[in-house]
């Protein structure tokens, strides 16, 4: 375990760069380029776009409809960015399948393949909500316990059932940086 | 030509003898001025042949393939609609024919218009309706082992028998507690998981809310 200073030296160097992996499925993905434009311009925040490919990637945004058939692709995807890695999952759709939830093509949630760090409500979500999940998610990691080897990051889903399948809905916590929250391990 | 003439002239060129007369009909269906389209409906028998004459240089010259694709009609049973369009002479055509709800098969027209082959794959995972001499008949988008053809009326959209709908837009029903005060709208073939599924008859009524009582009327 690292002191303080030098964690906190890791984590700020970790969260200001983070080279993005746009997973765009459907309309959110325009969203998410125009969030990476001129006007709203995430690169200021540090997250660089376009990263050559997944193996060179931090963070993946999910962003647009995850249909059965796209699944395999988004987990080996996910599978071959470097750990420590994170993903967004951005608007309603990737979230819990949203106005198609009914669909027969559609998957309930890209959480049920991949886990998720942030999720971004909206239909679609403004580029300011992107923002905003871009901001959680670096306090996110802000608040990670970071040392020599990396950040330990248990697979939420490893442990995963059919049962959690048809599970409920994810209750919101504390938000980030609030006293009543506990981080990782 | 008109969208009437376009019709008008298939059906000449497919009606060649007293025997067929009648059964060819030509159409225009809506679209606004300008943005009329013919529309021959044709025996399922003959689908291929007015295809083919449709895109003969010699009979209407629809030389562009747009797309296939049919239409659940229920105890009608479907109907296959095909859009032609003539490149050089700027006109279209749908083409459409009815077939049988049991044993619903259709003419390929692949070696006419090679473009067609996929249309009809998807129409085949669809509907359900088979094409005949199609070269390569396989489901084309939908995820390997999928059972059904979702795209029927009969076809259930089951998402809801194995999972509570997550939504909270009804009036009164969120996060924040209070039991619905109506039951949840439900899209066209979704059904109740209280009367179709393993879950029939097993599901509770939503409780629903004391009115509060009247006031003192003074």
């Amino acid at each position: 375990m690292l002191g303080e200073p030098i964690r906190f030296v890791l984590n700020w160097g970790r969260r200001y760069s983070l080279w993005v992996f746009n997973f765009g499925l459907a309309c959110c993905a325009i969203e998410f380029i125009a969030s990476s434009m001129g006007r709203h311009d995430f690169i200021r925040l540090g997250v660089i776009p376009f990263a050559h490919g997944p193996r060179q990637a931090d963070l993946m945004v999910v962003s647009g409809t995850v249909t059965d058939k796209m699944a395999p692709a988004i987990k080996r995807l996910y599978d071959q960015m470097p750990e420590p890695k994170y993903v967004i999952s951005f608007g309603s759709c990737s979230n819990c399948g949203g106005p198609y939830w009914d669909s027969y093509s559609v998957t309930k949630g890209v959480d049920q393949l991949i886990p998720v760090d942030v999720y971004v409500p909206g239909c679609p979500p403004r580029p300011e909500a992107l923002l905003h999940g871009i901001l959680t998610l670096q306090q996110k990691i802000a608040a990670e316990q970071s040392g020599p080897g990396g950040v330990s990051r248990p697979d939420p889903l490893a442990a995963r059932d059919a049962a959690s399948l048809t599970a409920p809905m994810v209750k919101p916590s504390a938000p980030y940086g609030s006293p009543g929250r506990t981080e990782g391990p | 030509m008109t969208p009437e003439e376009v019709g008008e002239r298939l059906v000449a060129l497919l009606t060649t003898d007293q025997a067929h007369s009648g059964e060819v009909i030509a159409g225009v269906s809506g679209g606004g001025p300008g943005h009329e389209r013919a529309v021959v409906d044709v025996p399922v028998a003959r689908w291929w042949e007015a295809a083919g004459s449709a895109r003969d240089p010699a009979g209407l010259g629809c030389d562009f393939f747009d797309w296939l694709s049919a239409v659940d009609e229920l105890e009608d049973g479907f109907t296959v609609v095909a859009h032609l369009w003539s490149s050089r002479r700027k006109h279209g055509l749908l083409l459409r024919a009815r077939v049988a709800r049991d044993n619903p098969v259709v003419e390929s027209v692949v070696d006419l218009f090679p473009g067609a082959a996929w249309h009809e794959r998807e129409t085949y995972e669809m509907f359900g309706i088979t094409f005949a001499r199609h070269p390569d008949l396989r489901p084309l988008l939908l995820p390997p082992g999928f059972e059904g053809n979702p795209l029927r009326k009969e076809f259930v959209l089951a998402a809801r028998v194995a999972k509570t709908w997550p939504g909270a837009k009804e009036p009164g029903e969120s996060e924040a507690g209070g039991p619905a005060k109506r039951a949840p709208m439900r899209p066209p073939g979704v059904p109740d998981p209280n009367e179709w599924g393993p879950l029939k008859g097993k599901v509770p009524a939503p409780e629903r809310p004391e009115r509060p009582a009247r006031r003192e009327r003074p």
